[in-house]
């Protein structure tokens, strides 16, 4: 069992936690979508830490003989899930930031050749006073 | 059959001039495209100056990347094929008419230049250990794919209608070749050769090292085995 004291002091971190993050969505600094993993998980972790008999139920089941290691498996997947969706998540960006750099390269080429044939059918306005 | 020759450029305005000179000489039939991925040189200025379109991605994209920017403009301007010809002088432009013949005939979709088909094949093969590698590339291909082909990583290449809008909407990043051809070929698409010679590097260095042989070795090898079935 986890004492009392050091209970609280991770629910109290982990509660931070939660805060900052839904602080940072309402802020607009992260998106709700990105930020989701980070919210689920974090509620995961803050049930298990109020309830650790969830926690010694889970170590039996798995047969780990110290709870507390059932706890850093627990910690470990949860940094690996958050960092997937991550890696997830840019990948997604790299593909849209290529798709919208060949979009760019290519209105660049259609917008010079606009200018060329504009100033090729109109004689260009230099040297005029108007 | 209106051609297109896109041309992807890296920092190379040492290069390109001869390429786009000896474009105008041997493909006149062609429109030039010179994709310029970022360069920091004057690759566009030098582009423009030849009379190429010039599509400048405003930041690097890769090989990958700039040879699709290619695709997209084929396909959103209608051309009716598209060749594909290094910005370094490795490829000799003499060969693009051989190379759209089997489009024109209607019996391939893509045409790969390959330096190892041929009587007289010369010019410029590489060297030992780049042969092994290209010899593990074919065997992987005609493994997984069933395609057989003699030069995976060439980058000679010409494609038609169907080829250009599968590779508009999904081509290959980083080391594209071999696996563009397997993209193709698991799309349907009917993939030939034809003999081209090569030729070394004028000016510069190859974009791939000693130790980027071997991360090549592994992400090519991996996109080949990962690639999913036809879509």
């Amino acid at each position: 069992m986890i004492p009392f004291r050091l209970q609280v002091a991770g629910v109290v971190v982990l509660l931070a936690l939660l805060l900052w993050v839904l602080w940072l969505v309402r802020t607009g600094r992260v998106s709700l979508r990105e930020s989701l993993s980070w919210v689920l998980s974090t509620v995961a972790a803050i049930v298990f830490t109020i309830h650790p008999e969830l926690l010694a139920a889970l170590a039996h089941a798995l047969q780990i003989e110290v709870a507390s290691n059932a706890l850093f498996a627990l910690a470990i997947l949860y940094v690996l899930w958050n960092l997937m969706t991550l890696t997830i998540a840019t990948s997604v960006n790299a593909r849209k930031i290529r798709r919208l750099t060949q979009e760019c390269a290519m209105l660049r080429a259609e917008l010079e050749e606009q200018r060329a044939a504009r100033s090729q059918s109109q004689p260009s306005p230099t040297g005029e006073s108007s | 059959m209106r051609v297109l020759v896109i041309v992807p450029a890296y920092n190379e305005e040492r290069n390109l001039p001869g390429v786009l000179r000896a474009l105008h000489e041997h493909a006149p039939f062609a429109d030039v495209c010179v994709v310029d991925d970022g360069s920091s040189d004057a690759t566009a200025e030098v582009a423009a100056s030849h009379g190429a379109t010039v599509l400048q991605a405003p930041i690097n994209l890769g090989i990958g990347g700039a040879m699709q920017t290619g695709y997209l403009w084929a396909q959103r301007r209608g051309y009716d094929a598209a060749v594909q010809i290094d910005g370094d002088g490795q490829h000799d432009p003499r060969f693009i008419p051989a190379a759209l013949a089997p489009l024109r005939d209607g019996v391939a979709d893509v045409v790969i230049g390959s330096r190892f088909l041929g009587e007289d094949a010369g010019g410029f093969r590489s060297t030992a250990a780049r042969r092994a590698g290209i010899r593990y590339l074919c065997w992987l291909l005609r493994l997984t794919n069933g395609v057989r082909v003699t030069d995976p990583t060439s980058g000679f290449r010409a494609t038609g209608r169907a080829a250009i809008a599968l590779y508009a909407k999904s081509y290959p990043s980083d080391y594209p070749e071999p696996e563009a051809i397997a993209v193709a070929q698991r799309s349907g698409l009917r993939v030939v050769e034809v003999p081209v010679r090569m030729a070394a590097r004028e000016h510069g260095e190859s974009s791939i090292g000693t130790l980027g042989a071997l991360y090549y070795f592994v992400k090519v090898s991996l996109s080949i085995l990962l690639l999913p079935g036809a879509p």
